[in-house]
C-alpha cells in the first residue's frame, strides 16, 4: 500500500499546488522505481546507482539551484518535500541527493567561477557526473577546524596530502570536494576521480545506511591545477555553510522516515488483532500513536517556517541546527515506538521501520551531531561558547 | 504528419484514498470529500500519455481541456507539466458532477471555438461515477465517429491505427480523422511522472479559461444539469464475512459437503 504523508495540522493547505505537484512526482517516482528494491538494496549492502540518471531527470538533484545550470529552480520548501519523500524511501537515497546538490553543486554554485559552474553543475543535475564532500577526517568529526589535510602551493597548481573519513558516494564519485588547509586556512578544491595520487576505499561493515556509499578518501601527493580551487571559499565558514544546505534538507527528510514509520504502524495498530480487538483501540498504542502524530506535526511546522525563511533568504544557520536537532530525534525516536507497536513484525525487512531506525541513528550524529547541535543553539541564546 | 490533438481530463476525489476514510452523504447523493485529495482521473492521464506518445512520433500539437470547478486549474497544470502545449479551462459554477450530456455539450462547443482538430482522447470513464459516456455523446455532437475502449493509438496509411479492447480480444481499427477516441489503460500508457522542473514551468505558461456565455451554450440549460438522468440512492455496501469449517470423515465428503454448502448459499452452482 501506498506511503500517506501525515497531515494532522492540514499544513498542506498551507503549500501552493507547484509544491504539492512536486512532492506527487517525486512520490510517486520513489513508489514505483524505487520502494520496490529498497529492502532488497539495503540487505545486500547495494546503492541502486542505476537509478542516479532517473533521479536527474526527474530534477531532484540540486533542486533548488537555478534553471540556468540545468537545474530545477525550485523554492525550499518544494526542495525540502523532495527531500522529505526520498527519506520516506530510505535515508541512503536521500543523502545521496542531500551530497550530490546541497555539499557538492551548492559549493561549486556558491564559491566557484562561472568556468567551475559551467563545467560541472549541468552535468551534475543530470546525474551524469557525481560528486563526494571531504570534510570529516578520521580524527576529526565534530571539530573539523584542526583539520591535518593540507594542500601547498606549487608551479601550476597545488599538492594536496590528508585522508577523509565518512565520505558519502566516495567510491562512485567523479569529483570530490576536498576541504584542506592552504597557508592555514581552510579552502575547497575540485579534485576528479582519476587525479594520480588520489585513491578512495569502500567503509564496509556498516549496519547503518546500508543503501548508501561511505568511503574513505586518500590523498598522496596529488597535483591539483590551479584551476580546480574554489575561488571564493574562504575559512571553515564556506564547509559550514554548505552543511547548513544539507542539514535543511535533513530536517525534511527526518520528516519522511518518521512518516513512513508512523504510517506504517498506524496501519498495523487498526489490522493487528489481539485480545479480540484491534490493538490501535488500547489505550496504550493509542498514546504511542498520538505522541507519534504530534511530534511529526510540530517538525512539519518547523520545517516549513525555516523553508519560507529561507526563501526570502533571511533563515539563520542557528534555526536549521535546531530543526536537524529536532527532527532527526523525533524521527528516531517515532522510529522505535514504531518498532515496539509492530512488535516481533518490527524487526523484519517486510516493514521499512528497523531499516528507518538503523539509519536514523547515523544521521542523528552525520552533519553535525545531536549534541554539537545542542551547543550551537546553546551558545546562540548564552552567548557563551561550550564546545572545548 | 502533424497531429492536432484535443486531450479532455476530468479532476475527481482521489479513488485510491483508505476505504475505512471514504463516506457518502447519503440526502445529497455525493461523496464526501472529507481529507481526500482532488486528482486527475486516471484514464484521462491514460489519454494525455497516448496523446503525448503520439505527438513525439508524429508532431503535432496538444491541448487539454477540462469543464470543472477552480480547482480542476491543478489538473491542467499537471497535464502541462506532463508537456501538454495548451490548457482551457472552463468553468463549472453550476452542478458539482453534471450529467455526460451536458459535459459533452460543453466540451463539443470549446472544441468548436478552438477551430480544427485531428483526433479528440478521452478517459474511457471517470473514477469517480463511472458512467464511460462523454465520449460517444461528444463524437454526437461533434458529428463524427468514436472508437472505445482504445490502447494503442499509431499513425497509419489513411488516418491512425487503433488497437480496442474488447470482451473477448483486441479488435484493430483503421481511422480516418476527425474522430473520438476513449482510452483504456494498458502497459503501453502508464502516464508519466512530471519533471520537477517541468512543474515549475507549468506553473508560468498561460492557461486559457471561458466561462459557458464564451461557448454560445445554453449556460442556464447546461447548469441545471441532471436532464436524463438521476441518482435515487448512494451508499457503501455492507460486505459481511463469515467464516465456516467445513468437516467430514474422508475428502469426499467434505468435498460434497462443501459443494452442498456452496449450493445453499449462493442458490447455484
Amino acid at each position: 500500500m501506498s506511503f500517506t504523508s501525515v497531515d494532522f495540522l492540514e499544513i498542506d493547505a498551507l503549500l501552493s499546488e507547484e509544491e504539492l505537484l512536486s512532492r506527487k512526482s517525486v512520490r510517486d517516482f520513489v513508489e514505483a522505481e524505487i520502494n520496490p528494491l529498497i529492502a532488497e538494496c539495503y540487505e545486500e549492502g547495494k546503492f541502486p546507482d542505476h537509478l542516479i540518471p532517473q533521479l536527474g531527470e526527474l530534477g531532484v538533484l540540486g533542486a533548488n539551484l537555478p534553471e540556468e545550470y540545468g537545474c530545477a529552480g525550485l523554492n525550499n520548501v518544494a526542495y525540502g518535500l523532495i527531500m522529505q519523500e526520498l527519506e520516506a524511501c530510505d535515508s541512503g537515497i536521500r543523502s545521496f541527493a542531500s551530497v550530490q546538490g546541497a555539499l557538492c553543486m551548492y559549493p561549486i554554485y556558491a564559491f566557484g567561477n562561472e568556468e567551475q559552474r559551467r563545467k560541472y553543475l549541468k552535468e551534475m543535475a543530470a546525474g551524469r557526473l557525481i560528486g563526494c564532500f571531504g570534510l570529516t577526517e578520521p580524527n576529526f568529526g565534530s571539530n573539523p577546524a584542526d583539520m591535518l589535510t593540507k594542500a601547498d602551493r606549487v608551479t601550476g597548481g597545488f599538492i594536496l596530502n590528508g585522508a577523509k573519513a565518512w565520505i558519502t558516494n566516495g567510491s562512485i564519485a567523479d569529483v570530490a570536494i576536498v576541504w584542506a588547509k592552504l597557508d592555514g586556512e581552510i579552502r575547497g578544491f575540485l579534485v576528479d576521480k582519476d587525479t594520480r595520487g588520489f585513491s578512495t576505499r569502500l567503509t564496509k561493515h556498516k549496519l547503518s545506511l546500508r543503501a548508501s556509499i561511505t568511503s574513505e578518501l586518500l590523498f598522496e601527493d596529488c597535483l591539483i591545477p590551479e584551476e580546480n580551487l574554489l575561488e571564493k571559499s574562504n575559512g571553515l565558514k564556506s564547509p559550514l555553510m554548505c552543511l547548513t544546505q544539507a542539514r535543511y534538507g535533513i530536517a525534511w527528510g527526518a520528516l519522511g522516515a518518521a512518516m513512513s514509520c508512523y504510517d506504517t504502524a498506524l496501519r498495523y495498530s487498526q489490522q493487528r488483532v489481539q485480545f479480540g480487538r484491534p490493538i490501535g483501540g488500547f489505550q496504550l498504542t493509542q498514546e504511542k500513536l498520538v505522541k507519534m502524530v504530534t511530534g511529526i506535526s510540530k517538525a512539519q511546522l518547523l520545517c516549513l517556517h525555516l523553508g519560507r525563511k529561507k526563501d526570502t533568504g533571511n533563515l539563520k544557520p542557528v534555526q536549521v541546527s535546531m530543526a536537524k536537532m529536532n527532527n532527526v530525534a523525533m524521527a528516531l525516536e517515532v522510529a522505535r515506538t514504531s518498532r515496539s507497536i509492530l512488535g516481533a513484525n518490527g524487526i523484519t525487512g517486510e516493514y521499512p521501520i528497523m531499516r528507518h531506525m538503523a539509519n536514523l541513528e547515523s544521521v542523528y550524529t552525520y552533519e553535525g551531531t545531536h549534541e554539537i547541535h545542542t551547543l550551537i543553539i546553546g551558545q546562540s541564546i548564552t552567548g557563551q561558547s561550550a564546545f572545548g | 504528419m502533424p497531429v492536432n490533438i484535443i486531450v479532455c481530463v476530468k479532476q475527481i476525489l482521489d479513488p485510491e484514498i483508505p476505504s475505512r476514510d471514504f463516506r457518502v452523504d447519503a440526502e445529497q447523493r455525493e461523496a464526501v470529500r472529507g481529507a481526500a485529495n482532488l486528482v486527475t482521473n486516471i484514464f484521462c492521464e491514460n489519454a494525455l500519455e497516448t496523446a503525448l506518445q503520439l505527438k513525439e512520433k508524429s508532431g503535432g500539437k496538444i491541448t487539454v481541456i477540462s469543464y470543472g470547478a477552480d480547482s480542476t486549474e491543478d489538473a491542467l497544470r499537471k497535464a502541462l507539466a506532463m508537456k501538454a502545449d495548451a490548457a482551457i479551462h472552463i468553468l463549472n459554477d453550476g452542478q458539482a458532477h453534471p450529467d455526460p450530456l451536458s459535459v459533452a455539450q460543453v466540451l463539443a462547443a470549446a472544441i468548436r471555438k478552438l477551430g480544427e482538430f485531428d483526433v479528440v482522447m478521452l478517459g474511457r470513464e471517470s473514477g469517480d461515477w463511472g458512467v464511460g459516456q462523454t465520449a460517444g455523446l461528444l463524437a454526437e455532437e461533434l458529428g463524427v465517429a468514436a472508437v472505445a475502449f482504445v490502447d494503442k493509438v499509431e499513425i497509419g496509411a489513411d488516418g491512425l491505427q487503433l488497437k480496442r479492447q474488447t470482451d473477448v480480444g483486441y479488435e484493430r481499427v483503421a481511422a480516418t480523422m476527425p474522430l473520438v477516441i476513449s482510452i483504456t489503460n494498458d502497459e503501453h500508457n502508464v502516464p508519466r511522472i512530471p519533471k520537477t522542473r517541468d512543474v515549475m514551468m507549468s506553473f508560468r505558461q498561460p492557461l486559457t479559461k471561458w466561462t459557458l456565455e464564451d461557448l454560445g451554450v445554453n449556460a442556464a440549460e447546461v447548469r441545471a444539469g441532471n436532464h436524463y438522468y438521476a441518482v435515487v440512492d448512494l451508499f457503501i455496501p455492507v460486505q459481511e464475512l463469515n467464516c465456516e469449517f467445513v468437516d467430514g470423515d474422508t475428502l469426499e465428503a467434505r468435498v460434497e459437503k462443501f459443494a452442498q454448502r456452496i449450493i445453499e448459499v449462493t442458490g447455484s452452482m
